[in-house]
């Protein structure tokens, strides 16, 4: 066995001193890399490695494909994350604090107007200006760019139009930010100012101006961005049901309220190539976004991702400013850095999107959601961004965690002229989710049954299909509500408690990534690309494009390799920040990072492993598959004193080849429906949670206090417990805001009437409650290490279990959002007039009074939940689409077996006939290319 | 954004300060008292109404005095909310903003607060927008964009906390200038509009608040509408005082705030229901009364209607300690 490396030739171990002390100039060197005098930190905990690798760790829904590489290492220990210390001790550089040697400061001029055609720019007097060294208008930045391919409506300044109030204009660089900022005033622009609409139903008419022209896909000459319709199931049936519920809901516009305004430093280096700093969630789609709008090959660009102060989907677009940047550089021949102020940064927007949603929620005698009829028009503001998405989001990811009978979605985009909306935590499905929940409850009411019972009574099972064909793989929802039933005290309280006090339940679902990525190729790339490079020092580098925004993405990639190739974390080193050394990666959004980067950075540690074990075979004799990896050594499992350290069978592995190098990919599987709009909400895995909220509502001010939430989140597994309690009280005030206060509140002139944080109300930590997060691992099968999501997801049920909630303490439905004390109170004083009661604090509490459904109901979930353990544990394997429930055969097409049954994307006039429908109304227009005027 | 460039004057007794701001007034120079600086210089930052020079009071000893019938208009918010005045004052201090901004904000500050509107408290931009207002015009004689077609009145809401406690304690108010000092009730120190809003000179400033040694036999409260606990300035405020002596209540003050362009006091509404006092009823009539007689306008947060109708519960409320 070595003794490790000798410094120098002579030196003769046999004067070796016995103190323990060191001789000068005749040490031995220790390995390099081994860590010194303590080369083997700790023992690896054998408590959780699985049962079915030796442990003692159960999995309670059976085994999992990567529990052989589970080393007990860090996978499911509370990890804090690997970035922490930059930033608790404030080393962390983000965008802002980038300098770079000799740059300038950029400032950005915007439209003073809503909607105005540019008739002329003057800028010779801006130029003139000593100080000033460059100044751009949209003549420089001719080519379109969106974060959509099929969507690209926007440039870096406006061409001919403005759009919106704070739309860019023209941009200068210059010494110093006063300079830039009395440049600005130099520039003198002309305008016609054009008529504006901010009303969204506005939108779905024809207009002599729309806000963009989409050429032969132009929706009539409408302000239609886009529409979808959707129709499963038995439509006609649904309407006949006895029990239902129908409610028109107004959902205010939303910003991400993150900290961090957006910043961006952009330089040409020496060679030409363009060097651009951003804070980004989605630093390849810059990457594209700069190629095309500069004319410049992709490979004389390197994006570096700086920290990011918070992203919530308001960082994943490329930016107008981004591409300011580089142009000022490039013209100035000098860094140019441009820092938002707060009001730019909503302007920019890309928050959650106005919403009016009619919701129809149809139960029948048997208890069963009969179906779901949602009409959806959404505000996109003045550009498109992800709002293509958005719209089908709104529709198709309500169609679980439930059993429905049939499914019928009108929804719409329209641009109007405000600034855009876009993806925002949660993507699309938030306001939907709450108005069906919040129909649930109505329905139960109408039935007489415990809402929780209707819930668990209703739910699809472990490995089934959706009614749109989205393929369910594991499932937790039954053990969230169970949970949350049992921690919140749900049986003593629901309708027990007095008048201003209530308790409410609401569930969510969310996609666990894309299936379909943005800007990729499925059939021909993976979603996800992780290089591992190992050298002489043990260590590891993955270098991966996963952008960590805060959410944890570097800690958990390096947990899934440190988990491998049982290493500790601090073996394990990240490099995401730079496009020129990172693989591509899409970037973080539709919570898609732990699910496929973990998988291609278990792959590459597989890889990387093999290699290892292939060397420590060769050094001990014995085959890989009797070997064991433990911390930093690798032994022979029938006898540990057998067996050599990680870094000897390193060395041993690099003999011939040098550091060594693996790679690691992931793409989800073929799967989904084959209809228009299939591929909308598909995703390897998705995730489930119910929270329940107990609130204390003043009648007489209507004023909300939630007092406490209890938050059960199935993420598979938790790879990091601490990072997804994190995530699940983070969106519990995420969702709180938009459920009571958070609001973009517009003026009567169609002014952002908050854009600051003042007056964009933020819950301060006086309003947020005790909240009680509950991790549910339903150990998915496809996730790493059984893993789903855990960032998104948790957001949704919290909005409509306030809600019922708030219904349980005074007896009101409301029906918009935020629920601020003035709606709240006005709600009450109408219900108040209705009764004929003059002092709301007389106002009678809800009771209930269970129906002989309730006992069919419980016997029922009963049923349900052995059926899904069942399913669960793989002992039950037979097929089950959504329908089963109401009688169908799983293995033949539904539309052989109800003459009803219908699986649609293209709308009859009957579908549409409703007046009252918004979204439908999209469908009055004709493309243009229908048309024959398509010139 | 950064704030423009002004130039601050330190002066450290109250004389000095008077003859700096004389001198800058004479030659036409603008300038700005400040004190914490957590409003005017967050407004700075906005470029509203900016001035060349800032007088800051911060370093006068005097201004600092803080006993129980004397509180000085620099005593931080923070330091009266822990301090030996009455508790009235006491509370509502504690209600203000947050602990970071009780720390530097003060008294006096307070007390002159900026009027505030959504169409003036904005950035440059912004205001630009919307073509400017009455209240910041830069030049253009912009209109009122609350009220519009009336270019004489400035609507924008006074959302200070403590004047209505201050107020209901029957304090005096101190003013020092270049024509010497003067001193008034608080409630005279207001001015019916939101760009006036008190009668300071030019050149003239704040130097103490003191109460009467009677206010120690008052009992009272204040009841503030804000969504949320920090932060957030005043939605509507009422401060009430009253005595109970053993013929029953002989005293009974009421102020608004945070609904118009000025706090004011309601001595005929509270002379009124002193006079048919008969517990909880009498309190639900006052609170009525004030309802109607405040006019607040869509420039805050809330709604005006609601703010009017939540005046009423927090008068009701405020009241709650003289029959309970």
């Amino acid at each position: 066995m070595s003794k490790g490396y000798r410094q120098a030739p002579g030196s003769s171990s046999n004067k070796k001193r016995k103190d323990g002390k060191r001789t000068a100039g005749k040490q031995d060197f220790g390995v390099p890399g081994s860590g010194g005098s303590n080369p083997y930190s700790e023992l690896q905990d054998i408590e959780r490695i699985p049962a079915s690798q030796g442990g003692q760790l159960e999995q309670p829904r059976g085994p999992h494909v990567h529990d052989p590489h589970i080393t007990g290492q860090t996978i499911g220990k509370v990890t804090p994350l690997v970035d922490s210390r930059w930033k608790v001790t404030g080393q962390a550089e983000y965008g802002d604090d980038i300098r770079l040697p000799n740059e300038l400061i950029g400032r950005i001029l915007r439209s003073p107007h809503h909607y105005a055609r540019i008739r002329s720019i003057d800028t010779s007097a801006a130029e003139a200006l000593p100080g000033v060294r460059a100044v751009s208008t949209g003549m420089d930045s001719v080519n379109r760019f969106g974060v959509l391919p099929v969507t690209k409506d926007e440039h870096a300044m406006a061409q001919e139009k403005v759009r919106h109030v704070g739309d860019l204009v023209a941009c200068v660089a210059a010494e110093s930010e006063e300079i830039a900022i009395e440049a600005l005033n130099h520039i003198h622009v002309d305008y016609e100012v054009l008529e504006s609409i901010h009303d969204m139903e506005d939108g779905l008419l024809d207009n002599e101006d729309p806000i963009h022209d989409r050429g032969k896909y132009h929706i009539g000459e409408s302000n239609v961005q886009k529409r979808v319709f959707q129709q499963f199931g038995h439509t006609e049936a649904m309407h006949e049901a006895p029990f239902q519920s129908k409610s028109d809901w107004t959902f205010a516009g939303l910003h991400h309220g993150f900290t961090e305004p957006h910043a961006v430093v952009a330089h040409w280096d020496p060679n030409g190539r363009l060097q651009l700093y951003t804070p980004q969630q989605v630093p390849h789609y810059v990457h594209r976004a700069l190629s095309s709008v500069l004319d410049v090959p992709m490979h004389q660009i390197n994006v570096i991702r700086t920290f990011v102060g918070g992203g919530f989907g308001g960082k994943s677009d490329p930016f107008p400013h981004e591409m300011c940047a580089a142009i000022l550089a490039k013209k100035s021949g000098r860094p140019v850095r441009i820092n938002f102020d707060r009001e730019e940064v909503y302007w920019i927007n890309r928050g959650r999107h106005p919403s009016r949603i009619q919701m129809e929620v149809f139960a029948d005698e048997e208890g069963r959601i009969a179906g779901i009829e949602t009409d959806a028009l959404i505000d996109g503001g003045a550009f498109a961004s992800f709002g293509h998405v958005t719209t089908y989001y709104n529709g198709v990811l309500h169609t679980s965690p439930y059993e429905i009978g049939g499914f019928h979605y009108t929804g719409a985009r329209v641009w109007t002229n405000k600034p855009a909306s876009g993806a925002m935590r949660g993507h699309g499905a938030v306001n939907s989710r709450c108005a069906v929940e919040v129909a649930i409850d109505e329905v139960c009411e109408q039935m007489g049954v415990d809402p929780m019972t209707f819930r668990l009574a209703n739910l699809l099972p472990p490995h089934s299909r959706t009614i749109t064909g989205f393929r369910i793989t594991s499932t937790g929802m039954r053990e969230c509500l169970d949970e949350v039933r049992k921690q919140s005290g749900w049986d003593e309280k629901f309708r027990k408690m007095p008048l201003g006090r209530g308790i409410g339940v609401g569930c969510g679902f969310f996609i666990s990534g894309s299936g379909l990525p943005i800007h990729w190729d499925p059939e021909n790339f993976p979603h996800a690309t992780v290089h591992l490079q190992c050298d002489m020092d043990g260590g590891v580098t993955v270098h991966t494009g996963a952008a960590d925004i805060g959410q944890g993405s570097d800690t958990a990639v390096a947990q899934a390799v440190s988990e491998v190739l049982a290493l500790p974390l601090d073996m394990i080193r990240i490099r995401s920040r730079e496009s020129d050394t990172a693989p591509v990666d899409l970037g973080s959004y539709s919570s898609r990072v732990t699910f496929m980067n973990c998988n291609a950075a278990i792959r590459a540690a597989i890889e990387l492993r093999d290699k290892v074990l292939n060397a420590a075979w060769e050094i001990t004799g014995y085959h890989p598959d009797s070997l064991v990896l433990g911390d930093r050594r690798i032994y022979y499992k029938r006898d540990p004193a057998i067996g050599v350290s990680w870094l000897q069978a390193v060395h041993k592995a690099q003999a011939d080849t040098g550091s060594l190098i693996s790679t690691g990919a992931y793409r989800t599987p073929p799967m989904g429906g084959v209809h228009k709009g299939a591929a909308a909400g598909l995703a390897p895995a998705y995730s489930f949670s119910a929270y329940v909220a107990e609130v204390e509502v003043d009648p007489e001010t209507g004023f909300v206090r939630v007092i406490k939430a209890w938050a059960a989140h199935d993420c598979g597994k938790a790879l990091n417990p601490l990072a997804v309690e994190g995530q699940i009280i983070g969106s519990c005030h995420m969702g709180m805001g938009q459920v009571l206060s958070e609001e973009m509140r517009y003026g009567r002139t169609g002014h952002l009437l908050n854009p600051d944080l003042l007056d964009y109300k933020i819950m301060s930590v006086h309003e947020m409650p005790e909240v009680v997060p509950i991790i549910v691992e339903s150990n998915d099968p496809e996730g790493p290490f059984g893993a789903k999501e855990a960032g998104e997801g948790p957001l949704l049920p919290i909005l409509p279990a306030v809600v019922n909630a708030i219904y349980d303490a005074v007896g009101v439905r409301v029906n918009e959002l935020p629920v601020s004390p003035d709606r709240l109170y006005s709600t009450i004083e109408k219900q108040c007039r209705k009764l004929g009661i003059k002092d709301p604090l007389d106002l009678p509490n809800p009771s209930f009074e269970p129906s002989p459904l309730q006992n069919k109901l419980e016997s029922r979930a009963e049923e349900h939940s052995h059926r899904d353990l069942q399913r669960d544990l793989l002992k039950d394997r037979s097929s089950y689409v959504n329908g089963v429930l109401f009688g169908f055969d799983p293995d033949r097409p539904l539309t052989e077996q109800s003459e009803g049954w219908r699986e649609s994307v293209t709308p009859t006039p009957e579908d549409l006939a409703d007046p009252k429908k918004r979204a439908a109304r999209a469908w009055s227009h004709v493309e243009r290319r229908h048309r024959g005027d398509d010139a | 954004m950064k704030t423009p460039p002004f130039r601050l004057h330190r002066p450290t007794t109250i004389e000095e300060a008077v003859s700096l701001a004389a001198d800058l007034e004479n030659r036409n120079q603008g300038f700005d008292w400040v004190s914490g600086g957590t409003d005017l210089l967050a407004n700075y930052k906005w470029h509203i109404n900016t001035k060349p020079h800032v007088i800051s009071l911060a370093s006068i000893e005097e201004l600092t005095r803080h006993d129980r019938y004397h509180i000085g208009a620099m005593v931080r918010l923070h330091d009266l909310e822990q301090g030996p005045t009455h508790a009235l004052l006491r509370k509502a201090a504690g209600t203000i903003a947050s602990t970071l901004i009780r720390r530097s904000a003060t008294v006096g500050g307070n007390l002159c607060l900026d009027t505030r509107c959504f169409w003036y408290n904005q950035t440059e931009d912004w205001r630009r927008s919307i073509e400017w207002c009455h209240k910041c015009d830069c030049d253009t004689e912009a209109d009122c964009r609350v009220i519009p077609n009336q270019n004489t009145l400035c609507v924008a809401t006074y959302q200070g906390d403590l004047a209505p406690c201050f107020m209901v304690l029957d304090a005096t108010i101190h003013l020092a200038g270049s024509d010497g000092v003067r001193s008034m009730s608080i409630a005279d120190f207001y001015a019916l509009d939101g760009m006036t809003r008190n009668v300071l000179k030019p050149g003239e400033f704040v130097t103490h608040v003191s109460i009467p040694e009677e206010s120690s036999d008052l009992n009272g409260d204040y009841q503030k509408l804000s969504l949320r606990e920090s932060w957030d300035f005043p939605e509507a405020g009422v401060a009430t005082a009253w005595k109970r002596d053993a013929t029953g209540l002989s005293t009974l003050r009421i102020a608004t705030t945070a609904c118009e362009s000025i706090p004011r006091i309601h001595t005929e509404q509270a002379q009124v229901g002193l006079a048919n006092w008969n517990g909880e009823s009498t309190a639900v009539e006052i609170a009525d009364a004030i309802r109607k007689e405040v006019k607040p306008v869509n420039n805050t947060y809330f709604p005006p209607a609601y703010r009017r109708k939540m005046l009423r519960v927090l008068t009701k409320r405020a009241l709650k300690g003289t029959w309970m």
